[in-house]
């Protein structure tokens, strides 16, 4: 018998989302998963006015903030957690015009809901906000009792819930970001989220996209890499691949040897030259 | 360009309107374009015009005359002898000069006249050629009066000939490309079109030593012109009724002489709202002193945006991810593979700026190709299918907009036009 898929697409966080949820009639627990990422995009976007935005501004003028908005506490709770996580590389504070300022400098008070800075410095969720937001929403769907889903922020950012349809994981390969028909690497995944994130390929260029910024020296990374992320919680897997990216080679190597079947990091400007841990490079 | 490259060219243009003409709905909505790139016109014994009015844009007309197959300008005239100089080098030696139509129409030796004079004389001029037993090729707008309007669509009946006005935009195939995924539904159900026609300059020309101001700058008075309107505004609307796929039903506006206050009489910065039925409306601006959103019509629909003086194609939401599709049918059928994600594919992670697809520019002249359409119809002796409903009702709207203006009041869409 064919198992029907229910899909959702719509624009939020800056990119296209599609969510494809598989058997039973789910189309009430789709129309709450949708609202639940645009109600992340809503809390945590710096594109528009937004609660991150109002905390923005109190924080570059070197006021304490309420921060009246639950998504956005519960953000930044996460954000504590995997800035720890990945040896303070994941940094949403981290801003060139702000000389050294970083998260490090930020005073979150779970207690009072209230943030504040020891310099005037912005957050920016950045890629965060689509792996959290994907959280939400396939919290949002196991809730209701779906069984298998396959959650999609811009293709960078993909969330599973369950196994695969057909039983046994969600196979995904990822392609070399430049190389027609190479791969970098192959996985399967169940009840897990995956992140990519890249220094090459589509879109990379484009003018308005930020630079990847090295938080322990301010520096804008150029050279040629592509980080793989897999973690049960997207908004981990999307610090992770950040992280990874921007990583220098010691703390690389710290962060893939303590997950080596779920991270991965390619130095692409060499072709199939591995950056650090040649066993689970894939030739590309 | 040689020969061989100028018919490539061609070629080139007339399958992209045939491409474009093809397929579902295309046919009842564009009769004219597909009959005219298909036409496949022969070079031997060409319709022969005579052509009254060789200011600016008659000269231009005759250089894209001359490069059809099936048209030859053999008759020019015009009051001006300088415009008649000028236009000398366009056209060979044994082309007749006339200093007055009336004369080019009583030499005989012609099939049709083309009409490219003031705006005041199209009507008399057509119907001076149709008692003399002439087709009819006329500028755009169609008369002064949607009155006169009326006349020439009546009087090219009752003569049986063929009257057709210059609306190119309904041969051109980024339109027709564009009116063709409009109607497929791609950008959805169509509710509003912006259009503007937006420039920076006076409008006005030198005026020589042996001419007068109301000849050379006729656009700029009200006997002989409604400005913008007429001029301009109506190559919109006639978009947006096509779009729309009626004329409007009502139309409000106001108009002012805003910034060249020169002593001329038509405004020189027009706002209008037209409202079509079930509440959709084309909201039209034209000026004379800012250039910035030139010109364009932005069809506006549930699912996307088309611009075509662009090119241009947006979607709401983005296209869907082929590696999920391909996912989503796998399962569907029982069959399990590994998703590429990501990779090649990757799509910019930015706020939605994104560019839009090209809808595809068409080099070629499309002047041309409605000439050669009327050629043909004025061979057959029937008039090209659906094109002058366009142009009647595209006409009588920018008058019907001029109304608005003046009035202060909301017109109402005339129940007395005449039928087509």
């Amino acid at each position: 018998m064919a198992i029907a898929a229910q899909v959702e697409r719509f624009v939020a966080m800056g990119t296209r989302v599609e969510l494809h949820v598989f058997g039973g009639a789910f189309a009430d627990a789709l129309g709450a998963a949708r609202r639940a990422i645009e109600r992340v995009d809503d809390a945590l976007t710096i594109h528009r006015p937004s609660p991150t935005t109002a905390v923005n501004d109190d924080l570059l003028a070197g006021r304490s903030a309420a921060i009246d908005d639950p998504v956005l506490i519960e953000a930044l709770i996460a954000i504590q957690d995997v800035h720890t996580l990945t040896e303070g590389l994941f940094d949403p504070a981290a801003d060139r015009r702000f000389g050294r300022a970083g998260w490090g400098d930020v005073v979150v008070d779970r207690g009072a809901a209230r943030i504040s800075a020891l310099k005037p410095l912005a957050l920016d969720f950045g890629g965060f906000g689509k792996g959290f937001a994907l959280d939400r929403a396939g919290a949002v769907l196991r809730e209701a009792g779906v069984a298998s889903a396959c959650l999609s922020a811009g293709e960078s950012s993909i969330a599973v819930v369950g196994e695969h349809p057909l039983g046994g994981g969600w196979p995904f390969a990822i392609p070399h970001p430049t190389l027609g028909g190479a791969v970098l690497v192959e996985f399967a995944l169940i009840d897990e989220a995956l992140s990519i994130s890249t220094t090459v390929g589509a879109g990379t260029h484009a003018p308005e996209r930020a630079a990847m910024i090295r938080p322990s020296d301010g520096a804008i990374v150029t050279a040629a890499r592509c980080a793989v992320a897999v973690d049960r919680s997207g908004g981990r897997a999307e610090a992770l691949s950040t992280a990874l990216l921007v990583a220098e080679d010691d703390r690389a190597c710290r962060l893939l040897a303590r997950a080596p079947t779920r991270r991965f990091l390619y130095d692409l400007s060499q072709e199939a030259a591995p950056t650090v841990d040649v066993a689970r490079m894939h030739a590309a | 360009m040689t020969d061989k490259d100028f018919d490539l060219t061609r070629r080139s243009f007339l399958d992209r309107v045939l491409a474009a003409t093809a397929g579902a709905g295309m046919a009842a909505a564009a009769p004219w374009a597909a009959s005219a790139a298909g036409a496949d016109p022969v070079k031997t014994n060409p319709v022969r015009l005579g052509v009254i009015g060789t200011g600016d844009r008659g000269r231009t007309l005759i250089q894209n005359i001359a490069k059809t197959r099936n048209c030859t300008v053999v008759s020019i005239c015009d009051t001006y002898a300088p415009n008649v100089a000028k236009a000398r080098q366009w056209v060979g030696p044994p082309t007749r000069i006339f200093a007055d139509h009336r004369a080019m129409l009583d030499a005989g030796g012609i099939d049709a006249v083309v009409i490219a004079t003031p705006l005041n004389l199209h009507a008399r001029h057509s119907f001076d050629a149709f008692d003399a037993g002439l087709h009819v090729w006329c500028e755009k707008a169609m008369a002064r009066t949607i009155a006169d309007c009326g006349a020439m669509v009546t009087r090219s009946k009752t003569a049986n000939k063929v009257l057709q006005i210059g609306h190119q935009r309904m041969f051109h195939p980024t339109y027709l490309n564009a009116l063709k995924r409009a109607r497929a539904g791609e950008i959805g159900s169509l509710t509003q079109i912006r259009a503007s026609w937006h420039r920076n300059n006076a409008w006005r020309r030198t005026v020589p030593a042996d001419a007068t101001d109301r000849q050379i700058n006729w656009r700029l008075y009200r006997d002989s012109s409604a400005g913008l309107m007429t001029e301009l505004a109506t190559h919109q609307l006639q978009v947006g009724n096509w779009f729309f796929d009626a004329p409007p039903t009502r139309v409000i506006g106001s108009g002012s002489i805003c910034f060249w206050k020169d002593g001329r009489e038509v405004y020189d910065h027009v706002a209008l709202i037209y409202e079509y039925a079930g509440g959709r409306k084309l909201i039209y601006t034209s000026l004379l002193n800012n250039a910035r959103y030139g010109c364009e019509e932005q069809i506006q629909g549930s699912k996307g945006t088309i611009e075509p003086e662009l090119g241009r194609i947006y979607q709401e939401v983005p296209a869907k991810v082929l590696a999920l599709q391909r996912m989503q049918k796998d399962v569907a059928r029982g069959h399990k593979r590994t998703v590429p994600i990501g990779g090649a594919t990757w799509f910019p992670e930015l706020p939605v700026t994104t560019p839009g697809e090209s809808l595809g520019w068409g080099e070629y002249d499309e002047t041309m190709l409605q000439f050669e359409g009327f050629a043909e119809a004025v061979r057959a002796g029937k008039p090209p299918p659906g094109l002058l409903r366009q142009a009647y009702q595209a006409s009588v709207a920018s008058l019907l907009g001029e109304q608005a203006m003046d009035r202060g009041e909301a017109m109402t869409w005339p129940t007395n036009l005449v039928a087509i």
